[in-house]
């Protein structure tokens, strides 16, 4: 079994995933570093039985993953699912559509039906660019003039997608939120991100601590996930008043943080899972 | 047997590491920079690109 490496950065994330092919017998790694590559569309042919994406730039996992697929190379996480969850709208409407809860979410394009829109939800509400992440350029907009002022910000110094305006209901998580590693059918882990601050992302300083996986977590994750497109996918997940609504799904997870949380090996998961798709039997 | 090489931003003293890889990231001990390893043999280091806005997960 060849597996393609897709990467840019080695990080603790990726040295632990490839650990963990290196302990697999009959598994053999072959590093794609996303910075070297060059597709030639006329002789797309891959030798390796199955993509890892572990790709920094989203951009460059989305475009490589529909070159290795189309090239008849399984992947992991596939074309679809890179595309949906990179997308924060796409994600959303993905979850609408299979009924998955979520925080209220409105979609505008311009200025004035942005603003509308943050009026009819009333205060407070976020703001998130569809494309980004590591709680990056978040605006938690508390009132009628922090709304005219980023917009207008927006419209102005950002490129052409930060005037695609997302703006989900604010929710009051009482200082975390759940993020639950599904890999497969299976939620395998769960760690509550806890942080004074509103932005909750360990990647901004939130705080990780094992969560139990519930039956309500793990049914909600596994939901989640394929509503997406399954794989190997991490959930954001809100305790609300309503109960559990899904906040975004992540296609590239990270757990360096998480592995001594929670006591289970996730890389570990993911290789037997990459392996199990070059195989089919995924 | 050892083989060290200099962060490009303080000049501290990095040591190659047995379990290292060709594109890994290193933070520099003494200064704090990002570093990205470029070669192994021989052993080589550059600062590791800037953040940018479609990097995450």
């Amino acid at each position: 079994m060849k597996v393609g490496f897709l990467h840019s950065l080695i990080r603790k994330d990726e040295k632990l995933l490839l650990a963990e092919f290196d302990k697999m017998s009959g598994v053999e790694v072959m590093m794609l570093d996303d910075r070297k590559l060059i597709f030639d569309l006329e002789k797309l042919h891959f030798d390796v039985d199955v993509i890892v994406e572990r790709c920094i730039n989203h951009s460059r996992a989305l475009h490589a993953l529909k070159l290795f697929q189309t090239a008849g190379v399984p992947c992991v996480n596939s074309y679809d699912v890179a595309l949906v969850c990179g997308d924060k709208l796409l994600t959303s409407d993905a979850l609408q559509k299979n009924g998955v809860p979520q925080p209220d979410v409105r979609v505008a394009f311009t200025e004035d039906s942005a603003l509308e829109a943050i009026e009819d939800m009333g205060y407070p509400v976020v703001m998130k660019p569809a494309v980004g992440s590591w709680g990056r350029l978040l605006s938690k907009i508390n009132d009628r003039d922090a709304a005219e002022s980023i917009l207008e910000h927006k419209t102005i110094l950002g490129s052409y997608h930060h005037s695609i305006f997302y703006i989900q209901k604010y929710v009051e998580k009482k200082g975390r939120d759940i993020r639950s590693f599904v890999v497969g059918d299976r939620c395998i882990a769960a760690i509550y991100r806890t942080s004074p601050h509103w932005i909750t992302n360990t990647a901004r300083g939130g705080v990780a601590t094992k969560c139990e996986v519930t039956g309500e977590i793990y049914e909600l994750s596994v939901h989640a996930a394929r509503a997406v497109g399954g794989g190997v996918v991490a959930i954001d997940i809100f305790e609300t008043a309503e109960g559990l609504q899904v906040n975004e799904v992540n296609y590239t997870m990270e757990y360096k943080n998480s592995i001594e949380t929670t006591g289970v090996n996730i890389p570990k998961h993911i290789a037997e899972y990459v392996v199990r798709a070059g195989r089919g039997k995924v | 047997m050892a083989v060290n090489t200099e962060c490009p931003v303080c000049g501290a003293e990095i040591a190659r590491t047995n379990d290292m890889v060709v594109g890994e990231l290193l933070e520099c001990p003494e200064c704090g920079s990002e570093l990205e390893v470029i070669s192994l043999e021989p052993f080589e280091i550059e600062e590791a690109p800037q953040e940018e806005e479609d990097w995450g997960q």
